[in-house]
């Protein structure tokens, strides 16, 4: 009994501090920075739900959420093909210097992003590619590619290999296995890769900064810097943008960890 | 159903030195019921994957029904397998896993479903088409994997210890249904196993492998009455065949202290080898005198029978003794022993193989 009191202490302190500051930014998005300036944790008196509307239409955000949109969901759309193809060979095939190649993949991790992101410029602007949407997206698909990899592999390397063989008896070729076999079971694992990039580059400020310069092509959180200007913070405005940016993360995390659970409890691979 | 001829077939792992397959030669005829039989790492596995065509092969030659199939992808050998795992896809049904094979094949939809309800409802499935492997007990997943090979009809059935997975109780049940069906299907089929007791009572012959190599091909009695050698007479049969160091001295096989009236070999100093159900406890009305006194070690009763473990003067190891359920012997008993000649077998020393 004790215990189940102090696990209660601990679950509401922890939602407490996971839930309250994302409260915080709810209440100070339906209220005008003059208002938060007067008291920063005060109640909403008027719900100024016009602020959506102001940042959405009148503040670019509409072409700062598409841009986020397509450069993110045709990065992670790749990542997941890439990735679940590159760790379906690492995992499944021996060739030679497989663990190699795994290896210098996998250390990729290791190197901070600044130390990438000058070189990364260097091969935009050769490649023309540099301020433009493909670029940022072939330069998000670089960087979360090893993280991809490494979830994937550990995951399609613990499909036993007789299931393989079978589907090879089945009549079904290496390209039809990976597809009808090794996918679907691996399900859970690029579920948990799909919220981890999609929420990750979403959330992606460094390399759009640097990369990206036309307004028109800005991605989302480069759109909430925006109310940063070099003599005040549009506080209001800022928290009004984050609401809006928060929004697909939590459709994504809502309906990728459901398929999520689902997959971990009916997986059970044997 | 088809034929299998195995001619020197050879394995090599890349990288490794020793052969894991050493020129192995295996006829399977038609609708032929074959086993192979050894300890782990024998290379039993990996020739049954050859003949899958999950191996590539390092030498030797394979055919099916007199084709040669070496270079033949899996897919094309119109075989089918059973796994020790089962290898259910786990994200189909009982359903699909059925029908996943058929499909790739390109049958008509009427067909397949008209072939899986077959199946199922002969292996007692109909209930579970729609359950996903992960809802099925062991048994039933077993039945699950027999029934995709079975839907398939194939020309040849592969099983790799397909009943070890399972308790012993199924095992036993699941040892009846596999011979039924193979006697009901008239298949040819390659069973892969470590257990002797599913090879003597499901295979009409046996191929005992050991280090890669065949030792002994044969139907199952014949092999066990007549091993090829020391090896064969050890791992067939439980207890196995004791194997006792011995020498012939004027005309009498020396065997601890024991004088046995053999046939004199070549060979000096045989290996005396005799079953445990060989060896009699002398009684009364036996004519004769007791071969040799053997003091016990341990009794196991069985019900069935009693297992005397026995030590005899002058033998190295101990000895077993498989006596009748009614035997009165105590341990530190001395007990007079009488040994079956006709059944005993000498092996060289120096190639273990029987003389």
């Amino acid at each position: 009994m004790l215990s189940r009191a102090f696990l209660f202490v601990v679950v509401a302190l922890y939602t407490v501090f996971a839930a309250g500051p994302f409260l915080w930014v709810a209440t100070m998005s339906v209220r005008t920075t003059t208002e938060i300036s007067r008291d920063h944790y005060a109640w909403p008196e008027i719900w100024h739900w016009e602020k959506f509307s102001i940042a959405w239409f009148k503040s670019n955000y509409q072409v700062y959420f598409e841009n986020s949109l397509l450069v993110v969901v045709s990065a992670v759309i790749v990542l997941t093909v890439i990735g679940s193809m590159a760790a379906h060979c690492f995992a499944r095939y021996r060739f030679r210097a497989n663990r190699l190649l795994y290896f210098i993949i996998f250390s990729a991790i290791i190197f901070p992003p600044q130390i990438t992101i000058i070189s990364m410029f260097q091969i935009l602007v050769q490649y023309g590619l540099y301020n433009s949407l493909p670029g940022l997206t072939l330069v998000y698909i670089a960087i979360q590619l090893p993280l991809t990899v490494y979830i994937l592999e550990s995951f399609f390397a613990r499909i036993p290999a007789d299931l393989f063989d079978a589907a090879r008896i089945d009549g079904y070729s290496e390209w039809q296995i990976f597809w009808k076999v090794s996918l679907p079971i691996a399900l859970p694992a690029i579920s948990t890769t799909v919220i981890l990039n999609f929420i990750l580059l979403w959330n992606e400020f460094l390399y759009a900064v640097v990369l990206i310069t036309d307004e028109a092509k800005r991605t989302l959180p480069l759109g909430i810097q925006r109310f940063i200007g070099d003599t005040m913070y549009d506080v209001g405005m800022i928290a009004t943008g984050l609401m809006i940016a928060i929004i697909p993360v939590v459709l994504i995390y809502a309906f990728f960890s459901e398929k999520l659970i689902q997959g971990m409890t009916a997986g059970a691979v044997k | 159903m088809a034929a299998v001829s195995i001619k020197n077939l050879s394995k090599r792992y890349p990288g490794a030195e020793a052969l894991a397959v050493d020129s192995v030669s295996l006829e399977v005829a038609h609708g032929e019921f074959m086993v192979l039989l050894g300890p782990s790492g024998c290379g039993k596995s990996t020739t049954l994957r050859m003949v899958a065509g999950l191996e590539s092969i390092s030498g030797g030659e394979l055919a099916i029904d007199g084709k040669r199939v070496n270079d033949v992808p899996a897919k094309d050998r119109d075989i089918a397998m059973v796994f020790q795992s089962y290898a259910l896809y786990p994200h189909m049904s009982v359903y699909d896993n059925l029908a996943f094979g058929l499909r790739r094949r390109d049958f008509a939809a009427a067909e397949i479903e008209r072939r899986v309800r077959e199946v199922a409802s002969t292996l007692g499935l109909g209930e579970l088409l729609k359950r996903k492997p992960h809802a099925l007990s062991g048994g039933q997943r077993q039945r699950v994997a027999l029934g995709r090979a079975i839907v398939r009809d194939p020309k040849v059935f592969l099983f790799d210890e397909p009943l070890s997975n399972l308790d012993a109780a199924l095992r036993v049940g699941m040892r009846g249904e596999l011979i039924k069906l193979h006697h009901r299907l008239g298949a040819t089929m390659i069973y892969v196993t470590h257990d002797q007791v599913e090879a003597m009572t499901m295979g009409d012959r046996i191929c005992i492998m050991n280090g890669g190599k065949v030792v002994q091909i044969g139907a199952p009695l014949e092999v066990y009455r007549r091993p090829a050698d020391t090896f064969v007479a050890s791992f067939l049969g439980s207890p196995p065949t004791n194997l006792i160091p011995s020498r012939f001295n004027s005309d009498a096989l020396h065997v601890g202290e024991a004088r046995l009236p053999m046939q004199r070999s070549s060979v000096e100093n045989p290996i005396f080898g005799i079953r445990p159900e060989d060896i009699r406890i002398h009684s009364g009305i036996d004519s004769g005198a007791p071969h040799a006194h053997g003091e016990v070690l341990a009794v196991e009763p069985l019900g069935a029978e009693t297992l005397l473990r026995v030590r005899l003067a002058g033998v190295a190891g101990d000895v077993m003794v498989r006596g009748p359920r009614s035997v009165a012997a105590k341990v530190g008993d001395r007990v007079p022993l009488a040994y079956d000649l006709a059944s005993a077998h000498l092996f060289d020393p120096a190639t273990q193989k029987r003389i």
